[in-house]
């Protein structure tokens, strides 16, 4: 995987990015990675709420380096500075009319617009996609939103972590007493902004092939809920509502997380077939325990699971987690340790691969960021670059692109359309 | 009109979920999807549960018929010498190959990037494995669970004083098959514009470390995750989140007063802002569980969305087939076939004006045997082995 081509992968595609929070702007950092050029717009009195606030309280619940805000708080959070990297940050005020021409100027130079907000934003902005494939028709548009553009929920606001709910995830996450649990991480928010890196590529396909333009509608909720289609169908057909199954799996057996050496230090273990399982019993020296009757098979195991956790429990207990998942694997066993952030960063495989950047950001300090989950042999990614400070783009955007003149900047500026400090 | 993807032939050799599921979503847009499966036995899939009816191995399966809509299947084995020429020439009519072997068990039967590019320079050659074709562990096995546990997402899942939780279902293989479609149609971007194929390489591990999105940057930040109690409001028939501790106007909290019949609460200091709903949300929680407790939960939901919160419902899959959102936006699709129950499939991922979802029903083991191998590339069945197939 070394040969590395002349160009970037998406070298010479110009997207406008308003999308905020995580799903968005998660695409968005995928597309810079892969060499487009990403513009991101906010506002001085708006913006991504990645940022927090300008002034945040000391009980803020932001994460900043080391808990320190430090001078320009918007410029240091965990939020901004993780999925920012690769953007260009750009201030307009999009409320005046000012802000809106020079958006429709820049739409006009641009291959794709992605935003993410209310599905009705947009269009009582006066910036829906009517008005902005009026001014490119070759413009690609997703429109990422709760819901999709349509249907009586489709102003509805969401976050990742209602989401999970109300696309039914939740429903079947959690422990054996069927209380629905949510994931702590707005999973669904991942999931959106990989997919969304796949609907561009779809429409700008179409865009190749038609020489025009389109709307991508992608409901955050219904890409989540093609996570649980197997559930859907079986519910369809029989009438099972599937729900909470903690970590067993319904054809595997061992199948869960089995505590090991140190403070709430984990291990997974997964066993799919009997090789697996002599593999196992093998590789912690309990021959005879695949000979013993209660676990002879797939069923017989899953119904004496609890017995079963126990036995392995005992044994896995006092050892290192990756010692463990070495070990198994040595024995053809899927194994793996339940990684927390920080061992994740230095974890071997991952650094052996490159999965990690070391990113040294002028405001947040030096940090290891998350690149792709993809590696192409012929187009590497772009090193990852700091996420912009608010506005730091300004001058490049609106002079380099837009050809506007210093004076003009200037009167922007004085206008409180564009800039580098927030409003509070 | 020919749909976005209608000119790009995928032979897809990967088993399981996460090949399979990338090679789903491109027919989805109209690729045309052959699925190569061992003879006789199948695509493992085949046979995991649910089944439709009963637990019976034979049945179909709900999660292989959910995951194959819409291609095409035929019976060879790269590690049978008779089929090794055969996949070969399925390849040379194809723009993508799929697959989900060990690293180095293709190149092995002479099937590996290397041997494919040679002859087909501007092929999209996507490997979807559970730790990618390098590194220590790329030899390692893998299951959803496994990458869960490896990409430090479920280690924040679940209640403190309990084990870390996964996601359910099989999310993180859904997840890693759209890593892999989203990097499959990069791949023929780039083919297209310039005008060269490659390899593409998924690693299950790296979709989940990529998908948590804070564990890695607050520990460095100096604020590690961990996992934390529910706050989930029990409801009369289920569970809501009010929403109430993020981003509501200080005139929604009064409505919401109103509403519970607690309009003393307004000037509780423990409620008045955001941050103190947020400090004291226990408490919060128990004040509207009183009242939630005799409400239906999507009746909550939709209450509280018009008062511009942002309140969840905890669907099941039966609520989601109720939804009047879905219903709306005729988002499940019914797929009828001779061979098995009549079933409901979500449909599109995202929607493209002018171009139509493709779904129909996964194919029988071999059924496209005839039309494949032996009328277009010209074998008989018995030069194969598959006459009984």
């Amino acid at each position: 995987m070394s040969i590395s081509s002349p160009k970037p992968a998406l070298d010479g595609l110009r997207i406008l990015d308003l999308s905020q929070v995580a799903a968005g702007p998660y695409a968005t950092m995928f597309l810079g990675l892969m060499g487009a050029e990403v513009i991101k717009i906010e506002s001085l009195s708006r913006m991504d709420i990645n940022r927090g606030k300008a002034r945040p309280n000391p009980d803020d619940l932001r994460v900043y380096p080391n808990g320190e805000p430090g001078e320009r708080p918007w410029n240091r959070t965990a939020h901004h500075v993780h999925r920012n990297i690769n953007k260009q940050s750009l201030t307009i005020d999009l409320a005046t009319e000012l802000g809106k021409e020079l958006f429709l100027d820049l739409v006009k130079v641009c291959d794709v617009l992605v935003e993410n907000y209310r599905g009705s934003v947009m269009d009582r902005l006066g910036l829906g996609y009517d008005v902005v494939s009026a001014r490119n028709p070759q413009l690609v548009y997703l429109k990422i939103s709760s819901q999709g553009a349509t249907g009586p929920e489709a102003n509805y606001g969401s976050l990742g972590s209602t989401l999970e709910q109300t696309a039914g995830l939740a429903s079947i996450t959690g422990y054996e007493d069927g209380f629905p649990l949510l994931t702590n991480l707005v999973y669904p928010d991942a999931v959106v902004g990989i997919l969304s890196f796949g609907a561009l590529m779809t429409a700008l396909r179409s865009r190749l092939k038609t020489g025009r333009g389109c709307l991508v509608d992608l409901s955050q909720r219904e890409v989540t809920t093609m996570l649980l289609g197997e559930s859907i169908l079986d519910f369809s057909v029989t009438g099972r509502i599937a729900g909470t199954m903690e970590n067993f799996h319904r054809d595997m057996s061992p199948h869960g997380v089995y505590p090991c050496l140190g403070e709430d230090m984990w291990v997974a273990i997964s066993v799919g077939t009997e090789d697996e399982w002599d593999g196992l019993c093998l590789a912690f020296g309990k021959a005879e325990l695949s000979r013993d009757s209660r676990f002879q098979t797939g069923e017989s195991r899953h119904e004496h699971q609890k017995e079963l956790d126990k036995i392995i429990s005992s044994w896995t207990s006092g050892q290192d987690h990756y010692q463990v998942m070495h070990r198994l694997q040595s024995h053809g066993v899927p194994s793996a340790p339940v990684l927390k952030g920080s061992e994740s960063i230095v974890d071997p495989h991952l650094e052996a691969r490159g999965f990690w950047d070391v990113v040294e950001h002028p405001e947040a300090g030096t940090y290891k960021q998350v690149t792709t989950p993809w590696l192409l042999s012929g187009s590497s990614r772009i090193a990852s670059q700091p996420a912009p400070g608010l506005g730091e783009h300004n001058y490049q955007v609106l002079n380099g692109i837009l050809g506007l003149s210093d004076f003009e900047i200037e009167d922007l500026i004085t206008k409180g359309i564009t800039g580098e400090v927030p409003k509070e | 009109m020919d749909n976005i993807f209608s000119d790009i032939n995928v032979l897809d050799l990967s088993q399981g979920i996460s090949g399979p599921f990338c090679a789903k979503l491109l027919a989805g847009w109209g690729a045309n999807v052959i699925k190569v499966e061992p003879p006789y036995i199948g695509d493992p899939c085949r046979s995991s549960r649910p089944f439709f009816e009963t637990n019976d191995r034979s049945q179909t399966s709900a999660l292989f018929s959910y995951i194959n809509t819409s291609k095409k299947s035929v019976t060879l084995d790269p590690l049978i010498p008779s089929h090794t020429p055969a996949i070969r020439k399925l390849a040379q009519n194809c723009d993508v190959l799929i697959e989900s072997f060990p690293p180095g068990y293709l190149a092995s039967c002479g099937l590996g990037y290397s041997e494919i590019a040679e002859s087909s320079p501007d092929m999209v050659y996507v490997s979807v494995t559970p730790f990618g074709q390098t590194g220590p562990y790329s030899a390692y096995k893998g299951s959803d669970l496994i990458a869960q546990a490896a990409g430090a997402l479920m280690y924040t899942i679940g209640l403190p004083d309990r084990s870390p939780l996964k996601v359910g279902g099989e999310a993180a293989l859904y997840t890693t098959g759209i890593s892999a479609f989203s990097a499959t149609t990069m791949a023929i971007y780039v083919r297209d514009i310039q005008g060269f194929g490659q390899h593409v390489d998924i690693s299950a591990m790296e979709v989940m470390t990529v998908s948590q999105l804070y564990s890695s940057i607050y520990a460095q930040f100096g604020r590690p995750t961990a996992r934390r109690e529910s706050n989930l409001v029990r409801a009369k028939d289920g569970w809501v989140s009010p929403g109430l501790e993020t981003g509501v106007q200080e005139s929604t909290w009064l409505k919401v007063c109103e509403l519970i019949g607690k309009p003393e609460l307004v000037n509780d200091p423990r409620f008045i802002t955001q941050e103190s709903r947020r400090a004291n949300q226990n408490e919060l929680l128990v004040v509207i569980a009183d009242w939630a407790g005799t409400k239906p939960k999507e009746e909550i939901y939709h209450t509280f969305q018009s008062l511009r919160t942002i309140t969840g419902y905890v669907a099941t899959v039966e609520d989601l087939l109720l939804s009047q959102q879905f219903v709306d936006r005729e988002f499940f699709k019914l797929i009828e076939t001779q061979a098995s129950p009549d079933t409901i499939h979500p449909g599109s991922p995202y929607r493209i004006a002018g171009y139509n979802w493709e779904i129909s029903p996964a194919p029988r083991l071999g059924e496209h045997n005839e039309e494949i191998l032996c009328q277009a590339l010209g074998y008989s069945m018995s030069e194969l082995g598959l006459e009984d197939n």
